[in-house]
């Protein structure tokens, strides 16, 4: 036995929302080829088959590009600081990516560690997940490797798995999820055969491994030399969370913002002296590996990778975690050999 | 601001509107002009804001900008009379660079009809209060300008049809070999042996791959993935290390080795330069090129006349855009930019983007707001494109690289077509040619300037 529901019924679902002027985003053909997640204006604009998965992530409705943190005012007298308005508007994002969906939790862990980040918490406690389980996949993807599937549960409210014939099974997973679909389910016998994902491409525990030991290895210049230090992996990431806070205005106001930054630009770790730490782009490529695979899994238990293959889709040069970390692997059994 | 409401105000307008005029004015001449005005008590409106600069030469296109954000109605630009610069042809370098700034403005869905230019002398008192005057008063016509970066009201959609994202997504990597791709691996290993290059910059199975040892040469592919361009990498820190080069390009890749050359930013005898003969990739660029057979290669490699005949007029994509009214082609570009997440890799992926530092990345104090908001990310765009006038070669790389699908090739577009309209000008495709800015003529047209 299992639930279901129709795709016209789940696209009057998505309408309904949009009346009651709730946001709702998911993917959307923004233009000819560009599947994207967007905020939606209309149900008919909900992309649900045809593409592996869009070309941005799911994090930008939670942790948006750019976000005001504050504002402030000098007046004679001194400075005034604004508070932001609290946030109140409901979201819903539907026909996510499990591989999206699965990045929020992990993201929970470095928003609510030393500091409980408001902005974060209220804007995850005002959206509800939907994800769609991958009926496809193409070879930039790699969430097996990383512990995840293509109906992975993990970060949704609901999850939905093709039947076929304009069916969805749907599995409501909290809460929230059960309210969003509460009376618009279908009892059916019709159960859905699990998707199958990519076939495993790495271990994360030897690439683990091999970052902690081979930090000035020569792989690392031999293997990044074509990345040209854009940012297209970090902000297309559903885990790259990094963050940089400006004070945008005039002389009379203005705000603090937070935008997103990227361990990839060249003033990311460029000191006030001049000197950089991280002076090219291996060491910021490997960075980028070094995080994901072992800085973040040391400090909260998680690797920061979702296999989504964002990185590799985006990248100019055809680059990625997983072009990287493939060939890191086989440099490390053979060194291992 | 005045509160007195003047008469033409009286009429029909609501009498709060006063425009808010901006004008950037050259030290020697019209500031002169406009204190002369001043001091024969010449009466002109009061809306109009003077900021003084050592001349016409030194405005930056971004102050045009800023002064739109935050909340110019007009901006007029005023300097010398041809001929009467006080640093010899400063008021040229500024027409010439206005020419093609306001095709730009024009592209984006600016309305011309806020920016003016006049040439105003220090003996033109007369002149200044009639331009104030008049400006002051179409502007009051047309109202506050509020269209400015603004968005359609209905939400995503732009209303512009283009062209779908270019034909290499989803085509498969191993599509198929061109003939010549044996002959380049056997070039590439004969120039590696000989010693005669240290590394070839060519294209992988994936991407560009760096070969420096000849019984790698077989990683070297030649299809029709062979999209990027790869002179990018001969400004890198990292590939500069690796010795003397081989580079593989397309005829319009080589473009820009010319413009790079002409730059004094390559030496081209520092560098051997295998040209592919091209196919097409079927890029929207490929339908209108021709440029198939590199021109200036130490060799060149592969079929010859194997690439389809232009079939594409070379500005057909932006015909769409620039038959939308101005408002519309500003929603248009809201709309592209508002997925905009500043990733920068339209910038990284450009052989004439090398500055050490970028204009954005400087912040004391800021010109660029690095905010992916609005203002900050038209500000952005603005910025490269302009500083691309007369250089791009139209390798389209910056819009291959976005991840957002921002058409940003028709940016680029539009200041071909200007550049080579007005001064029959093509970037990158005769060595000899002077170079668009930082040069001038005297016959450059300016029937746009009062």
């Amino acid at each position: 036995m299992s639930a279901t529901i129709s795709q016209a019924a789940l696209r009057e679902l998505v309408g309904g929302l949009i009346a009651q002027g709730k946001r709702v985003a998911g993917p959307c053909e923004v233009k000819p080829g560009c599947v994207l997640y967007a905020p939606l204006v209309s149900s008919a604009q909900l992309v649900l088959e045809g593409f592996i998965r869009p070309a941005n992530s799911l994090k930008e409705f939670i942790f948006p590009k750019h976000e005001e943190l504050y504002g402030y005012r000098i007046t004679g007298q001194g400075i005034e600081l604004t508070e932001v308005e609290p946030l109140r508007a409901e979201q819903v994002l539907i026909a996510a990516r499990p591989c999206d969906a699965a990045a929020l939790p992990i993201l929970d862990r470095v928003f609510n560690w030393d500091y409980k980040d408001e902005l974060y918490n209220s804007r995850r406690q005002l959206t509800t997940i939907v994800t769609l389980a991958c009926a496809a996949h193409d070879d930039a993807c790699f969430c097996t490797s990383v512990g995840l599937g293509p109906a992975a549960e993990r970060g949704s409210d609901a999850l939905l798995l093709e039947l076929g014939g304009g069916e969805y099974e749907v599995r409501c997973l909290t809460g929230k999820g059960k309210s969003l679909f509460d009376g618009k389910l279908q009892a059916s016998e019709r159960v859905a055969s699990l998707p199958s994902g990519p076939e495993k491409r790495f271990e994360a525990a030897v690439v683990r491994a091999f970052v902690k030991e081979n930090l000035e290895s020569p792989f690392w210049p031999a293997q990044t030399l074509a990345c040209l230090g854009c940012g297209a992996c970090a902000y297309t990431c559903p885990t790259c969370h990094c963050f940089d806070i400006v004070d945008e205005g005039n002389i009379e106001r203005g705000v603090r913002a937070r935008n997103w930054d990227s361990c990839q630009f060249a003033l990311f770790t460029l000191h006030a002296s001049g000197h950089n730490p991280r002076p090219n782009q291996p060491s910021r490529q490997r960075q980028r590996i070094d995080h994901k695979f072992r800085i973040y899994p040391e400090k909260f238990g998680e690797i920061l990778c979702t296999g989504c293959g964002n990185c590799a889709r985006n990248c100019p040069v055809g680059m990625g975690v997983l072009r990287v970390v493939a060939t890191l692997e086989s440099s490390a059994s053979g060194s291992a050999r | 601001m005045s509160d007195k409401p003047t008469e033409a105000a009286a009429c029909d307008r609501p009498a709060e509107f006063e425009p808010k005029i901006v004008a950037f004015v050259c030290n020697w001449c019209t500031y002169l002009g406009a204190d002369l005005a001043g001091t024969t008590r010449l009466e002109y409106p009061s809306n109009v804001r003077i900021i003084r600069l050592p001349c016409t030469g030194r405005i930056d296109f971004n102050l045009i900008i800023k002064a739109f954000e935050i909340g110019a109605d007009s901006v007029l630009v005023s300097g010398c009379h041809p001929g009467d610069c006080h640093y010899t042809s400063g008021n040229y370098h500024a027409r010439r660079r206005w020419i093609l700034f306001r095709e730009l403005l024009g592209a984006l869905g600016f309305d011309l009809g806020r920016v003016y230019f006049t040439w105003i002398s220090a003996a033109e008192g007369h002149k200044w209060q009639e331009v104030v005057k008049e400006i002051t008063e179409k502007t009051r016509q047309m109202g506050p300008y509020t269209s400015l970066y603004q968005s359609p009201s209905a939400g995503v959609g732009a209303t512009l049809v283009v062209a779908p994202e270019g034909g290499h997504k989803g085509r498969p990597y191993d599509a198929g070999v061109w003939g010549g791709e044996a002959e380049l691996r056997e070039a590439c290993r004969r120039l590696l042996e000989e010693g005669k290059v240290k590394v070839v910059i060519g294209y992988g199975k994936r991407g560009p791959v760096f070969v420096t040892r000849p019984e790698d040469v077989e990683q070297l592919v030649w299809n029709d993935r062979c999209l990027a361009n790869l002179t990018v990498y001969l400004k890198r820190k990292e590939i500069r290390a690796l010795g003397r080069p081989a580079i593989v390009v397309k005829g319009c890749d080589e473009r820009a080795l010319v413009v790079l050359e002409k730059e004094s930013q390559i030496d081209r005898k520092e560098m051997h330069v295998l040209g592919m003969a091209c196919q097409g990739l079927g890029e929207a660029k490929c339908e209108s090129c021709d440029v198939h057979m590199p021109r200036f290669a130490d060799e060149v490699i592969g079929e010859a006349d194997q690439h389809p005949a232009e079939t594409g007029e070379r500005w057909k994509s932006l015909q769409a855009l620039l038959a939308l009214p101005d408002a519309d082609r500003m929603s248009y570009w809201a709309t592209e930019f508002e997925r905009c997440v500043k990733c920068y890799a339209c910038r990284q992926v450009c052989p004439m983007c090398y500055c050490e530092r970028c204009l954005v990345e400087k912040n004391r104090p800021t010109e660029i707001e690095p905010s992916a908001t609005a203002k900050g990310n038209f500000a952005w765009h603005i910025l490269r494109a302009f500083h691309l006038a007369g250089r791009c070669v139209g390798c389209d790389e910056c819009t291959r690289a976005c991840p957002a699908g921002i058409d940003l090739r028709l940016l680029n577009l539009s200041l071909a077509k200007a550049a080579e309209e007005h001064f029959g000008y093509r970037a990158g495709m005769d060595p000899k040619a002077e170079e668009l800015i930082g040069a001038y003529s005297l016959q450059d047209k300016e029937n746009f300037i009062r």
